[in-house]
């Protein structure tokens, strides 16, 4: 868990908790799209309902709102664009759309 | 969070975004600046023994060689670009294969290589020759999403993974230095991966093409890796299957055999 | 020839270019610069500037080809690295320039339509005798053809351009400023590493300068139709005046902006060709 839940209200229509994001250094994309992902570092990294790791490049995706089954999800440093999907055990995982 | 998120771009939209001259530069500014030749000026030198150092040097020189022939290839490739975004992003790939010929070229002379040229040819693994003769030879074939697949897939793949575990292995100067080769590779694997993708769902790439290229190809660049592994001193405990994000990529791709 | 190619390296790149000048630009210009309302809202003058700004387009992506081709004819590492920067120039400067066709008003599902439309044949034609060498994997006719004579030429053209636009329309002055800064490179890598092969390889003198003679003949055509398809500069006594050469771009005819521009080009390259040890052919048409 890495980013604060937002103050402010789920989302009336879908009820998903949302995120003030802050930029956690990630330093591979122009800086406006920065705060969007974070380093990734290993299997004992524990990913927050707002992110999601990235299976091409391995970096950590994330959003201002928790991520749900069929959410687009585009990585900037790989270029690679993804689907939510559950995976095993009901975990989140991006799987690369082509 | 009603500010621009990426996900929110339309697909379109995100290749015009990730494919520009702009967003080279500005992902660039944020790891190079401040690093002339790859790493800060006040990184320390740790001292090698002797053993060590001609180690790194015949690893140095394999990256070389293999940022030699991924350079050839994408300079090739920009004329065979099927568009505007693609022959953008490979130009932008050529000027970081450039860099880092020239980081590793410059890393050799830190450590008192004076004719790099002699010590490349010297040291050079012989399969890694023959994966560029290869790789030379299918981009003067025209022949773009094989090429693409031979250089963005296989080699970039196999190398982001070596490159990783050296850092975690190496020096401090090198590891810094390897951190920002391993940023830049991160783009070219992803679009590898991401154009031959699209070329197998849309039927511009051959299949079959490609895995005729995966035969003859994915045993030598496996084998340059793991004596690279070799040479860098990464303990065997420590080292990733090489071969493993590799195959995840080709298992994306539908190409599992 | 190791010494003058380090100031070429890939780190000096990147302090000059993204680090240097280009900093703080998108696509080449201030952030906040607009085409101005009466470009715009002018038709003929709108149609004009698209037309203009497609043979930049042209002419780069030529430049972008024959640079990354020439990367791998190359017969030296400092060769192949400053041709990389070049190459990432050139696909910028095609960016930058496609991007004003954008801003234009040209819909990025007609780009390749209105490239069509409007490129001039005989830049077409002289872009195909420089990408044969180029094929050929002929690197000292690639690179006198690419880093002396279209480039020599590019960069004259956007010196003009940049400064008959400085006062109407300072938003293109600035995404030229950028590209001349680039072309001040690449012309002088040209003469720099040619005029030792040229001397180590006399022999190539020949064709060469038939390649130039081919290139020169187009390039002269390009103008013409350019200028004669180019509307006369509307009267304007608030502007100011955009000298160039000796001459007025504010005021001056299509005629007289022809003659100072082809003048100037071919100046230019005699002296470039007379110091890296070529004799300039006049053209006299070609077939």
């Amino acid at each position: 868990m890495t980013d604060a839940e937002s103050s402010a209200p789920p989302n009336s229509r879908d009820s998903r908790r949302t995120y003030e994001l802050e930029d956690l250094g990630f330093n591979e994309v122009p800086k406006k799209w920065r705060k969007f992902y974070r380093h990734w570092t290993g299997p004992g990294d524990e990913l927050a309902p707002n992110e999601i790791l990235c299976p091409v490049c391995k970096v950590v995706i994330r959003s201002g709102r928790e991520f749900r089954p069929g959410d687009k999800v585009y990585c900037m440093p790989c270029m690679s664009r993804m689907v939510v999907v559950e995976g095993p055990g009901g975990r989140l995982e991006a799987e690369v759309v082509f | 969070m009603d500010e621009l998120e990426p996900h929110s771009l339309g697909d379109e939209e995100f290749d015009d975004e990730t494919h520009s001259f702009e967003f080279w530069f500005g992902a660039v500014e944020g790891y190079l600046s401040d690093r002339p030749y790859g790493h800060r000026p006040a990184t320390v030198e740790e001292p090698l023994d002797k053993r060590e150092r001609d180690r790194l040097i015949t690893t140095l020189c394999n990256y070389c060689t293999g940022e030699t022939a991924a350079l050839e290839g994408a300079s090739g490739l920009v004329r065979l670009a099927p568009n505007h975004n693609a022959k953008i992003f490979m130009a932008t790939q050529v000027v970081d294969e450039a860099r880092h010929l020239e980081v590793f070229l410059r890393r050799l002379a830190d450590l008192g290589v004076s004719d790099p040229d002699a010590e490349i040819a010297r040291r050079a693994n012989p399969a890694l020759l023959e994966f560029k003769a290869a790789l030379l030879a299918l981009v003067g074939n025209e022949d773009w999403s094989a090429a693409v697949f031979a250089q963005n897939v296989i080699l970039e793949t196999m190398e982001y993974t070596v490159f990783r575990a050296h850092a975690d292995n190496a020096d401090p100067v090198t590891a810094e230095v390897l951190r920002g080769v391993i940023s830049d590779e991160r783009r070219h694997l992803g679009f590898g991966e991401t154009h031959i993708g699209r070329g197998l769902a849309d039927g511009s790439a051959d299949r079959s093409r490609l895995q005729e290229v995966r035969g003859d190809l994915e045993a030598m660049v496996l084998r340059v890796f793991e004596d690279a592994l070799d040479d860098a001193g990464v303990p065997p405990d420590e080292r990733p299957e090489l071969g493993r994000d590799y195959l995840e990529a080709v298992d994306r791709l539908g190409m599992a055999l | 020839m190791a010494d003058f190619l380090s100031q070429y390296s890939i780190q000096r790149w990147l302090e000059m270019c993204p680090q240097g000048y280009l900093e703080d630009t998108v696509y080449g210009r201030g952030a906040e610069e607009h085409e101005p309302e009466e470009l715009l809202g002018d038709e003929d003058l709108l149609e004009s500037e698209i037309s203009t700004t497609v043979q930049l387009v042209v002419g780069e992506r030529c430049a972008l080809a024959a640079s990354s081709g020439l990367i791998n004819a190359a017969p030296d590492f400092p060769s192949k690295r400053f041709l990389a920067t070049q190459t990432l120039d050139e696909a910028r400067h095609v960016e930058v320039f496609t991007q004003r066709l954008y801003d234009l008003g040209v819909k990025k599902g007609d780009l390749e339509s209105t490239v069509d439309r409007y490129a001039n044949p005989n830049l077409v034609k002289f872009a195909e005798v420089l990408l044969e060498k180029v094929d050929d994997g002929d690197f000292i006719a690639g690179v006198v053809g690419q880093n002396i004579v279209l480039e020599g030429m590019a960069f004259s053209v956007f010196e003009m351009m940049e400064a008959g636009n400085r006062d109407p329309n300072p938003k293109f002055a600035h995404t030229l400023t950028g590209t001349i800064a680039d072309e001040r490179r690449h012309v002088g890598f040209g003469e720099n590493r040619i005029g030792a092969l040229i001397r180590e390889h006399p022999e190539k003198k020949p064709e060469i300068e038939k390649m130039q003679q081919e290139m020169t003949f187009y390039m002269l055509a390009t103008f013409a139709d350019a200028f004669a398809d180019a509307p006369p500069p509307p009267p304007d006594p608030e502007r100011a005046a955009a000298e160039w050469h000796g001459t007025d771009l504010a005021t001056a005819t299509p005629e007289e902006m022809e003659a100072v521009l082809a003048n100037t080009v071919l100046g230019e390259f005699k002296t470039r060709l007379g110091r890296i040890g070529l004799e300039y052919q006049t053209p006299v048409g070609v077939g």
